[in-house]
């Protein structure tokens, strides 16, 4: 039954697209360091980090908040300057 | 519109920021490197010493300081962050390899180690100046698609309560009626209300000839009208314009990987620990097997510097991005950046013909008809008027009755043609098919039927009571360009193909006249999915459609090509979309494609070549660790610059 309600809550977490604009990326690894430390925010299902646009699509769970994604970027020595539900 | 603008306006900054903020601190730690160089390069290379020999290491610490530490320090923190993070970078490198070298200025004083102070201001001078130049040439590559955004009018004249006024373009509401004299740019997409004029739509569609435009016409904001007053009613404002949709939809292709990127990708990722990894081996090598310290940290400094992941990071998008967003400016959208991988892959190209080929908008030419021929277009007409098909419509437009007999029982016959009732007659009218379906005895038509069809046009035919009434031919005009567009094509070596509903000696006429080799005729909307996986047996294929009724087929084929003129194109629908309605855009997206794909061949070959030669290079201790910075700072340059010789290709 619990597992029931787990997966019932899982299912109701409706995902989400959010677009963020980052400043200090410079040089090839600053992207995938971005996405690998996004990466494992708890809810993040998947992220895509362009350099040459200083953009990056998170698609996650609603329950992630901008602040957590943020935190994350700052983790890999980034800063978010923008973040957009798309 | 003014969200969007903001959203621009901030994004933008966001290079303008990083462009500045390079600028600054390349200024300020010249101001202090060139001394250092001076002092350097005349003790070591002339010999000449312009300071007392115990003020040379003091005045390099002190002069390095604010490089390094001040002007650097964005740098610093960020390389030296990802030592306890495990999120290194190219800061990583830099950070290290200045720091050690400072750090032996210092430990100079304790004997034993030769000064490298002097190198660390240096290296980080350079650095800062090689990210100055990368990124006005990044920015200058991001840019050109925002100034399409740029571009459209920032004032719009509308009439409001009767009354003409100007406004910000940005308080423009749709429903409002704008008022565009001639040389002015339409303020945003609309349609005409009243007035008539040529409208010059080449910032969009890439098409020189000015299009006309008169009530009922859709316009594109941002184009500019040529000679006559346009009353037109604004239909969409803001972000969700036209030109607002291209840039929006270029920006994200230009974020798509190009599949050949992987491996650069993957190297990337690994790439600054194995060089950490190596400098700290070289170091470790040179210090036991030379025996000199001083020597090793030199070397070690060097292979640090000299890595540049930059420039493998950098020869994929960069080249994606010259090349979006040249096509942009020619109509020609890189929807998905594999695209132009694939293109290259193709060999035979697909085309639709209806609206592709052809102008699409077929007109009856010849009327065989065996009764009065006002009677057979009554008929005709009443029945056709039901449909929606490009055919129909030209009948219905030939007649140009008043009014119409009543239908009962009208149904189209997917690819046959319609029947329906008039009164107690029941009519038919259609193609051989469906005569013989309906065993109808045509074969006192052949030879008219013949002779319409190898002029290359569609025949109808028309039935009442089991009896032909009249046979109606309509022929689409081709479009100007095509023949020499296939003809250019057919030069290059490809395959090309016409795919139609229409029979097969109709199909041949069409594709001898326009110079396509083969024909596949009698195929319905359909299947065109289906023969072009079959095409696919024999290699790459690319199918280019209107992306109205052919989504399927733009899907299946490896490179779907969707083309449509102005607001009208299926944005959605193709992997490369051409905002123009001309065969030349085809010519001109596959040269574009196979432009952009070779250079970033070039790109990643160059970026991987100087990996593979200057850092055995370093780890060898040739390098002197300021040549070496100054070489990895070259690399991405090089890359950056050479993409954009990209835009000096003629497509």
């Amino acid at each position: 039954m619990e597992l029931f309600l787990q997966l019932c809550i899982i299912n109701l977490n409706k995902m989400k697209k959010i677009k963020i604009t980052i400043s200090g990326m410079h040089c090839g690894s600053c992207a995938g360091n971005i996405e690998r430390s996004v990466g494992k925010v708890p809810g993040v299902k998947s992220v895509f980090v362009r350099m040459m646009t200083n953009t990056g699509v998170v698609e996650c769970e609603d329950s992630v908040s901008d602040a957590d994604l943020e935190k994350a970027v700052a983790r890999a020595g980034y800063k978010v300057l923008k973040a957009e539900k798309i | 519109m003014e969200g969007y603008n903001h959203a621009e306006m901030q994004e933008k900054s966001v290079e303008d920021i990083e462009i500045r903020s390079w600028k600054r601190k390349l200024i300020w730690s010249w101001i202090f490197s060139v001394p250092i160089a001076i002092l350097m390069f005349s003790e070591r290379l002339l010999g000449l010493a312009l300071l007392p020999e115990a003020w040379v290491i003091p005045a390099f610490l002190i002069w390095g300081f604010p490089v390094v530490f001040i002007f650097g320090w964005p740098t610093i923190r960020g390389g030296m962050r990802g030592f306890y993070t495990f999120y290194f970078s190219m800061d990583s490198l830099i950070a290290l390899g200045t720091i050690v070298a400072y750090l032996t200025g210092i430990f100079s004083y304790f004997g034993f180690i030769a000064d490298y102070s002097g190198v660390a201001a240096m290296i980080m001078a350079i650095f800062t100046t090689g990210k100055y130049i990368e990124s006005v040439a990044r920015g200058r590559a991001s840019q050109e698609i925002k100034k399409l955004l740029e571009m459209g009018a920032k004032k719009a004249l509308v009439l409001r309560s009767g009354r003409e006024m100007e406004i910000d373009i940005s308080d423009v509401q749709i429903g409002d009626v704008m008022i565009v004299k001639p040389g002015e740019k339409i303020p945003t997409d609309g349609v005409v209300v009243k007035g008539e004029s040529a409208v010059d739509e080449s910032m969009v569609t890439g098409e020189s000839l000015p299009v006309e435009k008169r009530k009922g016409n859709n316009v594109i904001g941002a184009t500019i009208n040529q000679d006559g007053i346009l009353y037109v009613r604004a239909t969409k404002i803001g972000k969700d314009t036209f030109l607002a949709h291209i840039v929006k939809l270029v920006e994200e292709a230009q974020g798509t990987k190009v599949p050949i990127q992987k491996l650069a990708d993957k190297i990337t990722g690994v790439f600054v620990p194995i060089i950490l990894l190596l400098a700290l081996l070289t170091f470790g090598n040179w210090w036991l097997f030379g025996g000199d310290v001083s020597r090793a940290i030199g070397v070690a400094v060097s292979v640090l510097v000299i890595a540049c992941p930059c420039a493998l990071g950098l020869a994929v998008p960069i080249s994606l991005m010259v090349g979006s967003g040249m096509g942009a400016k020619r109509g020609i959208l890189i929807r998905k950046g594999e695209a132009i991988q694939t293109m290259k892959e193709v060999k035979t190209i697909v085309f639709d013909k209806t609206g592709t080929v052809t102008k699409g908008k077929p007109e009856v030419t010849d009327v065989y008809s065996l009764v009065k021929e006002d009677y057979l277009f009554e008929v005709a007409a009443s029945l056709e008027k039901l449909s929606e098909h490009p055919l129909s419509r030209a009948i219905v437009a030939h007649a140009g009755l008043k009014s119409y007999k009543k239908v009962i029982g009208f149904k189209i016959l997917r690819g046959r043609g319609v029947e329906g009732k008039i009164g107690t007659k029941k009519i038919i009218i259609g193609n051989r098919t469906l005569m013989n379906e309906q065993k109808i005895d045509i074969k006192k038509l052949n030879g008219k039927l013949e002779s319409f069809e190898l002029q290359g046009k569609t025949t109808m035919i028309v039935v009442e009571n089991k009896k032909v009434l009249g046979v109606i031919a309509v022929a689409d005009a081709l479009k100007e360009d095509s023949v020499v567009a296939l003809n250019r094509l057919r030069m290059e070596g490809y395959r090309t193909v016409m795919l139609t509903g229409d029979n097969e000696r109709t199909a041949s006429a069409i594709a001898k006249q326009i110079g396509i080799s083969e024909v596949i005729a009698n195929v319905l909307p359909e299947d065109k999915a289906r023969k072009v996986e079959e095409l696919q047996a024999s290699g790459f294929v690319a199918f280019v459609g209107d992306g109205v009724n052919d989504a399927p087929a733009l899907k299946q084929a490896n490179v779907g090509i969707a083309m449509g003129s102005g607001t009208d194109i299926a944005i959605e629908a193709g992997d490369l979309v051409l905002a123009k309605s001309s065969l030349i855009g085809v010519v001109e997206a596959i040269h574009l494609s196979r432009a952009t794909f070779s250079k970033i061949k070039q790109n990643l070959f160059w970026a991987f070549a100087y990996n593979v030669v200057a850092i055995p290079l370093a780890v060898a201790g040739v390098l002197h660790p300021i040549v070496a910075e100054l070489a990895m700072a070259l690399s991405s340059i090089t890359v950056v610059m050479n993409a954009n010789l990209l835009r000096r290709k003629r497509i």
